[in-house]
């Protein structure tokens, strides 16, 4: 009982950060209709800018502040001078453009700061506490207290505030929200930059776990994907718990199902989508979408 | 002045300038240094791969981020064989088969959420395919890799081991292009274009979206697994490594940057495949991966058609240099005065953003 205690909380810390990275996979989609594959490899840029500054003799903290500003500036950036571009044309020749955005991102972290493994500081302390007889890191805990946070503020910004509501506006409707004389296009800068946030509070909080390499969050990414497909889409709160279940169950299979073990665990999402996606091709929560010709 | 395309319609000097191709194809080997022709051996593997994806992205549109995947099945597939010492042919086969099976498979169920699910599901065939690969090390010989040699030159050729695995690679490649550009200029060729351009008028004309995708996903599979087949071939080895997320990548940059649904496209992004990293590795290694992002945007940016397209665009700017340098003569060989569909384009956009909901 013990160990499966511990498994299920380190399953949803795991979980919590695929739900950063596919919540800000969400944020994108919803206000530009593409799929941002560069989104792991832009909160591994912000976790090696954030290690930068702690090298420059900045407290932690700080450190991941002035990273997750710098994080949003970049997103906003690249949004105006790569991505406008190729918005609403063909979403094919966009998803490409995001992979080749990949492939630069994870390029410029490799010339900086190299391919070696680099060490990063833990934000919250490796002890233990007790819990039901299991022996749960701190750590743990307060990743998923952290992203469950995040979520709220979230929920806060897009349901209590009018930048929230503009930003709504834009994802639901670009053409209504230009003419009522929102800027769409700043906008969109913003959506970004919230997405990059989000990727650099993900990136933050799994570099003390997994060291800093450019290709770090490769993996974590493959995950958010599995979720935001099993969540669909459209449903930000979908995708999130399909995370937590997803860190969850790939950390029970990996320890109860040897045959699986904790090398192929993550084809355990993939099973699961090719089942789901039997059954309900648009996701968990999606809404079936109607085309007319 | 005649242009390429008029010298090429011209049916006899066709048949020339193919012969003259399949000759030097033929010749070069046997005056080429090694080194070459193990070069270009390599980018016949890769071309073929490119052209696979060139298929299903190109000219069907989906988004495959997997293709290299196909390639590491078809490489371990022909290991196994050859080790097993079944007959070369049926080792050919079955590395297109087996990898076209698993294909299919993927297909059938990352096809039923369209659009960009197929991205989403494939990205992650070679990220488990690599502890997968690790895993199943009975078959795969593990991390460590796994070799089989086949391709050493028999005795009664006369031939280096280089130019034999040339020919090999040759006939393959040769084929495969052949069959691939009678796919795409056939029945299903067209189909793949409709579903590419819209998938509601092409259901409406009777052709299954579903189906069609399913379809060249596959195709594609086996183009893989080919080119799998080739990459033993001319390597001898294959290990977890070759298929590696950045590799897939790197077939997809290749293709995009050769030019997507274009079959000469696949061809140009083999040798970009191969080129390019050489190049950069002897700069700097450290530069690789970013040049290749780099390379990758800029050419979306600036020539969206691939290289392939180099050359038109080279024509069109050069002949409206020449129509602004004789000012008496009315340009009306360049097509629309720019600046003016400079401007149309940016309303078009405006109105596509807005009418998107």
């Amino acid at each position: 009982m013990g160990t499966f205690i511990q498994l299920v909380v380190d399953g949803l810390s795991t979980g919590s950060i695929y739900a950063a990275l596919a919540l800000a996979i969400v944020l994108v989609n919803q206000a530009t209709g593409l799929i941002n594959f560069a989104q792991g490899g832009m909160a591994v840029l912000s976790a090696y800018i954030a290690y930068a500054f702690t090298q420059l003799g900045l407290p932690l903290i700080l450190a991941i502040l002035v990273a997750v500003v710098v994080s949003f500036l970049i997103g906003a950036v690249i949004e105006r001078f790569l991505v406008r571009r190729f918005e609403g044309g063909d979403a094919h020749t966009a998803v490409v453009v995001t992979i080749g955005l990949l492939t630069l991102v994870t390029g410029i972290s490799a010339v900086f700061w190299g391919y070696n493994n680099l060490p990063f500081e833990s934000l919250f302390p490796l002890t233990g506490v007790e819990i039901f007889g299991a022996v749960v890191s701190v750590r743990s805990i307060a990743t998923t207290v952290t992203i469950l946070a995040i979520m709220g503020v979230l929920q806060v910004l897009f349901l209590r505030t009018k930048l929230g509501l503009a930003l709504r506006a834009v994802a639901d409707n670009p053409g209504s929200a230009a003419f009522s004389g929102l800027p769409v296009g700043r906008l969109l800068m913003v959506g970004w930059g919230l997405a990059a946030v989000l990727g650099a509070i993900a990136g933050v909080l799994v570099a003390p776990q997994l060291t800093l390499t450019p290709g770090m969050l490769d993996t974590a990414l493959v995950y958010a994907l599995a979720a935001v497909i099993l969540g669909g889409l459209s449903s930000p709160i979908g995708c999130v718990v399909a995370a937590w279940a997803i860190g969850v169950l790939e950390n029970l299979v990996a320890v109860y199902v040897p045959l699986v073990g904790h090398d192929l665990k993550i084809a355990v999402p993939f099973v699961l989508i090719f089942v789901i996606l039997v059954i309900r091709p648009q996701g968990l929560f999606g809404r079936k979408v109607v085309v007319r010709v | 002045m005649r242009t390429m395309s008029s010298v090429l319609a011209h049916k006899p000097t066709r048949v020339i300038l193919v012969a003259a191709v399949a000759i030097v194809l033929i010749v070069a080997p046997l005056i080429l240094p090694a080194f070459t022709n193990q070069t270009l051996v390599r980018i016949g593997v890769y071309a073929v791969a490119v052209l696979g994806l060139n298929i299903v992205m190109g000219y069907t549109g989906q988004v495959n981020l997997g293709q290299i995947f196909f390639v590491g099945l078809g490489a371990y597939v022909t290991a196994y064989g050859v080790n097993a010492d079944w007959n070369i042919i049926l080792v050919f086969i079955a590395a297109c088969v087996v990898p076209g099976l698993v294909g299919l498979l993927v297909a059938l169920a990352a096809a039923r959420l369209g659009g960009l699910a197929i991205a989403m599901v494939t990205i992650a065939l070679p990220i488990v395919g690599v502890p997968l690969a690790k895993r199943l090390d009975g078959f795969t010989g593990g991390s460590q890799g796994i070799s089989a040699r086949f391709t050493d030159a028999p005795d009664w050729s006369g031939l280096y081991n280089d130019q034999w695995q040339y020919y090999i690679v040759l006939v393959v490649t040769v084929a495969a292009f052949l069959l691939g550009r009678n796919l795409v200029r056939g029945k299903y060729g067209r189909a793949f274009t409709v579903v590419r351009e819209n998938e509601a008028v092409a259901a409406s004309m009777g052709i299954s979206p579903y189906r069609t995708k399913v379809l060249a996903f596959t195709v594609a599979s086996i183009f893989g697994g080919a080119s799998g087949f080739l990459y033993l071939a001319a390597v001898q080895y294959t290990s977890p490594e070759t298929l590696s997320f950045g590799h897939s990548i790197g077939l997809l940059a290749a293709m995009v940057i050769g030019g997507a649904g274009s079959i000469i496209g696949a061809l140009i992004g083999g040798a970009y495949y191969v080129f390019v990293p050489q190049l950069t590795n002897a700069i700097d290694p450290n530069l690789t991966t970013i040049s290749q992002g780099a390379i990758l945007l800029a050419v979306l940016f600036l020539l969206p058609q691939g290289l392939v397209s180099l050359p038109r665009v080279i024509r069109r700017l050069t002949r409206r240099g020449t129509a602004r340098a004789t000012p008496g003569n009315p340009p009306h060989n360049s097509p629309v005065h720019q600046p003016a569909t400079e401007a149309a384009r940016e309303g078009l956009e405006k109105t596509e953003r807005q009418d998107r909901s």
